[in-house]
């Protein structure tokens, strides 16, 4: 398999259901963020303080929803993020999960730092994804 | 670094250039005059009616490569006088069958290499440089190599230092001088030619030495001492198992002799024995796995190529390959019947055939093998393979006495 | 005796050459050794490790129990679910709680599934250490389809954080169970390709049998484990010894060779392999259904006192202690290493054999230099 051209399947978002206690089995790449769901508990950063201390709360004044009134979202800075997931698993609402986005190469460490409404985009993975299959005794992929 | 004194740094940028001068030249601006230069000459004499000088021979299509008359008052013959046309000893060793060609086949053998064993390890190898599973990707690292800087380590002897990689360049064309490729295609011939490649082989534990003493390093110096230990001991052996050949082909030390004598069956069948001897010697000569214990990367990091940096060490390696192309060359002289072939393919072409089957065996090794240790290295080369050399030379006698060949 | 520079630059004797196998060396990763040469014939051998010491076990002190897990297990990479797993169980065992059995089956899984990763990876730079490249090629090509099963259920390809306090963080797939068996069954027909060209290979055998010989008391009284104690004939496995999860529910054979050679050490490992393959097996079809999580509060409180637990790594018998006094954050963690147990036999053996031998021992004894100084 010729790593830049193409990519293996990775398994779909993960997330954390609180009500029951589990999260379900994902890729933990980049973060998804759903701004409808997020009030703002900064749950999710204290997780993250004494890991790596990669998300902090921002206010966006422009994004307004009734259920977040001091409009504070977590902002991720993948420089430091360690793609652990337990901010997923600390939150109770919902608004945070993990997709299968890992490429997240850029020029400047600025650049590194996603604002929340950057992380609302749903990732866009343009490279034709295979899967290894394994028949008849040989390993390959289509 | 510590700082040279300014005659050591102007010495190192003359002999820099005289790098880049010494290789670059054969290479390129030799082919280039004969393509522009002499050739047009040479066929305007076939369309201007002039009277030609006998040496353009049409009954062969090798008209390139027949032997020179000299005619001091015909103008077409003048450049062949000057010693720079078609059929000069310049030419010939400069251009093909001489270091140009050999040096090119070398880089492609390196490309083949590192096609074959990715093959063998479910791997691709060079797939970027050039369009075409990545054939240019030896021209692409001798680029690279280029534009590196070549660093003397502070404590090193320079002047053998950096004369090692002259002397291996000289000593792998030097080899190259007197194997022919064809019945008239060859740089010089001589009737002691075998024993000329033969003593020159000799050679190159001293230039090993050379580099591992000079680099002024403990890991470099017992790889040196490592590699002159594994190549004398199988000096030996190597040149015992062409003492069967020689008593086979008449008595005579002629590589082309040799050839013809074998006109009615190869000698790798009779000379089986001596065949395996020669080929493993060969791959301990030329450092192959599983005899590469000088340069192991795991233990002495490099061995005596450690200092070695950029075009330093990409002569060394063209050397070694150019050696790899040299040794399957002689092989295939030896053993497989050199040039012979059914008609219709030129002997020339017959022989680079054989010579390419015979750097494949070389290769392959390289995929299925681990290294051998150093004393196992020893005990094997003067135990197994003299005693194996030996009875090749005993069946070499009974087959010559008793008449069979 | 100093290490270090300094002790490469005095001048001992005329005959005696001092080499350091230090860090920048393409033949002992991140760790320094120094020898003393003589001739062909080791004569002295100081290991200096502490290269790559990042302070682990006082940064644990700063952080509760769930965040210590992305800290310890990136000291050890190729091993990462046996290296958290005694924490979270110390941990556990402190907190009081119980996880259901459903969990502890998939931690058995995951941890077999490392054990492999790491058996591969060491079998790949044994390869390459004796010189043999299409062993280093191949097993770390086959080892891409144990990364990709660890990241179906894991969500990442190496460090998964997956074996937490409180159980497992999620559930696997559905269509883990097939693929699983398909990838064993493949790869058990590799391992046949694998005997052909390294374990029977007769190069291979003639610089690994008979050289950096444990004899078996010796063995005993340094205190190595794993495959190091295994291969020179004590059958001691903390597996079998002190069942912890499910293993005492799975029949699995524990491989010894009387032989204390490298050769013993290679064949321990080639065998541990397929024993894990029949381990992950049997897991596979006896897992009940239920939960996999224990709801615990990201700020738990640990019952003071202590804890010490034992699991059995991939390279021998990893132990942490954990001395708790009731917060939400340890006292002290210790962690017990098996790289740093089998060093002391590095120096033992490595006098008196070869230089080239040198590699061949080292690798051996699967020492692992960020394992090793935490």
């Amino acid at each position: 398999m010729q790593y830049p051209d193409v990519q293996t399947q990775m398994a779909k978002y993960y997330t954390y259901d609180p009500k029951l206690g589990v999260a379900n089995a994902g890729y933990k790449g980049r973060h998804i963020l759903w701004l409808d769901k997020c009030t703002g508990c900064q749950l999710c950063s204290i997780a993250c303080e004494n890991i790596s201390q990669a998300i902090e709360m921002v206010k966006v004044p422009s994004v307004i929803k009734p259920q977040n009134k001091k409009t504070l979202y977590p902002q991720v800075d993948y420089a430091k993020c360690v793609f652990c997931g337990l901010c997923v698993d600390a939150c109770p609402f919902y608004a945070l999960g993990m997709t299968e986005d890992f490429n997240l190469v850029s020029t400047s460490k600025k650049a590194l730092v996603y604002s929340p409404e950057k992380l609302a985009i749903p990732p866009n993975v343009t490279r034709k994804k295979v899967e290894f299959k394994i028949e008849n005794g040989e390993a390959f992929h289509d | 670094m510590a700082a040279l004194t300014n005659f050591e740094q102007f010495v190192k940028r003359i002999l820099e250039i005289v790098f880049w001068v010494v290789i670059l030249v054969p290479m390129i601006i030799i082919p280039i005059f004969f393509f522009v230069y002499v050739l047009p000459i040479e066929f305007s004499c076939h369309f201007s009616m002039l009277n030609c000088s006998q040496h353009i021979n049409w009954s062969s299509a090798l008209y390139l490569f027949s032997p020179a008359e000299l005619n001091p008052f015909d103008p077409t013959s003048f450049i062949s006088q000057m010693g720079l046309g078609a059929t000069s000893i310049l030419f010939k060793s400069s251009f093909f069958p001489g270091i140009t060609f050999a040096a090119i086949l070398s880089s492609f053998v390196i490309w083949y290499e590192r096609k074959l064993l990715a093959k063998m390890q479910y791997r691709i190898g060079p797939q970027y440089a050039g369009r075409v599973e990545g054939w240019l990707q030896s021209f692409a690292d001798l680029f690279k190599l280029m534009f590196k800087e070549i660093v003397i380590p502070a404590k090193a002897d320079a002047l053998f230092f950096l004369a090692v990689p002259f002397a291996m360049m000289a000593l792998a064309g030097a080899l190259l001088a007197v194997i022919p490729i064809s019945a008239n295609i060859y740089i010089t011939s001589s009737p002691y030619s075998l024993l000329i490649a033969l003593a020159i082989l000799s050679f190159f534990p001293l230039t090993v030495v050379m580099a591992g003493w000079a680099s002024a390093n403990k890991f470099s110096f017992i790889g040196g001492i490592r590699a002159l230990y594994q190549m004398i001991s199988y000096e030996i052996p190597f040149i015992l198992s062409v003492v069967g050949i020689i008593i086979l082909s008449g008595g005579t030390l002629s590589l082309s002799q040799i050839v013809i004598a074998q006109g009615r069956i190869w000698f790798v069948i009779p000379m089986i024995l001596g065949a395996v001897v020669f080929y493993i010697t060969s791959m301990a000569e030329l450092e192959r796995i599983p005899f590469d214990l000088p340069e192991a990367d795991s233990e002495i990091v490099a061995g005596w190529l450690t200092e070695y940096t950029s075009m330093n060490f990409g002569v060394i390696n063209l050397a070694t390959y150019i050696k790899l192309y040299g040794l399957s060359a002689l092989f295939t002289i030896l053993f497989l019947g050199g040039w012979q072939g059914p008609a219709p393919i030129p002997g020339a072409l017959w022989f680079m055939i054989k010579t390419i089957i015979m750097i494949t065996l070389f290769l392959i090794p390289r995929g299925a093998f681990g290294r051998i240790r150093i004393d196992q290295l020893i005990g094997f080369g003067w135990l197994w393979l003299v005693a194996l050399s030996f009875s090749n030379i005993f069946i070499a006698v009974v087959l010559k006495a008793t008449g069979i060949l | 005796m100093s290490v270090g520079s300094a002790f490469v630059t005095e001048k001992i004797s005329d005959d005696k050459l001092t080499l350091s196998i230090g860090p920048q060396h393409p033949g002992a990763g991140h760790f320094r050794f120094t020898v003393t040469i003589e001739g062909d014939t080791i004569v002295d051998c100081v290991p200096d490790p502490g290269y790559v010491h990042r302070g682990a076990e006082k940064q644990t002190e700063y952080r509760t129990f769930l965040q210590s897990i992305p800290l310890l297990e990136r000291s050890s990479l190729t091993d990462v679910t046996n290296i958290i797993m005694p924490f979270s169980m110390a941990a556990e065992e402190l907190m009081g709680i119980q996880i259901p059995p459903r969990a502890q089956y998939l931690r058995m899984i995951m941890s077999e599934n490392q054990r492999i990763l790491s058996h591969l990876y060491w079998l790949g730079i044994q390869g390459i250490f004796l010189g043999h490249s299409t062993v280093f090629m191949w097993p770390l090509g086959d080892r891409e389809l144990f990364i990709d099963l660890g990241q179906m259920i894991g969500g990442a390809r190496i460090t998964y954080s997956y074996a937490i306090p409180g159980g497992v963080r999620n559930d696997m797939p559905d269509n883990f169970k097939d693929r699983a068996l398909k990838v064993f069954d493949y790869f058990e027909s590799r391992l046949k390709d694998y005997e052909k060209i390294f374990f029977n290979n007769p190069l291979v055998l003639k610089r690994t049998q008979g050289v950096g010989v444990l004899p078996r008391a010796e063995a005993i009284r340094l205190g190595v484990v794993g495959q190091t104690l295994r291969a020179s004939g004590v059958k001691s496995d903390t597996r079998i010894d002190e069942p912890y999860n499910f293993y005492k529910d799975i029949n699995f054979e524990v491989p010894t060779y009387n032989s204390c050679d490298t050769w013993a050490r290679c064949m321990v490992h080639l065998a541990e392999m397929r024993q894990s393959m029949n381990i992950m097996r049997q897991c596979l079809g006896k897992m009940p259904q239920g939960p996999v999580r224990v709801r615990l509060s990201p700020q738990q409180r640990a019952q003071a006192g202590e804890a010490y637990t034992r699991v059995e790594a991939a390279r021998g018998a990893l132990a942490f202690h954990i001395i708790s006094d009731g917060t939400t954050r340890p006292y002290r963690v210790k962690i017990s290493v098996p790289s740093f147990r089998n060093l002391i036999a590095l120096s033992r053996l490595l006098i008196g054999s070869h230089v080239a031998d040198m590699p061949a021992i080292y690798w051996s004894l699967d020492y692992w230099p960020v394992e090793a100084d935490r």
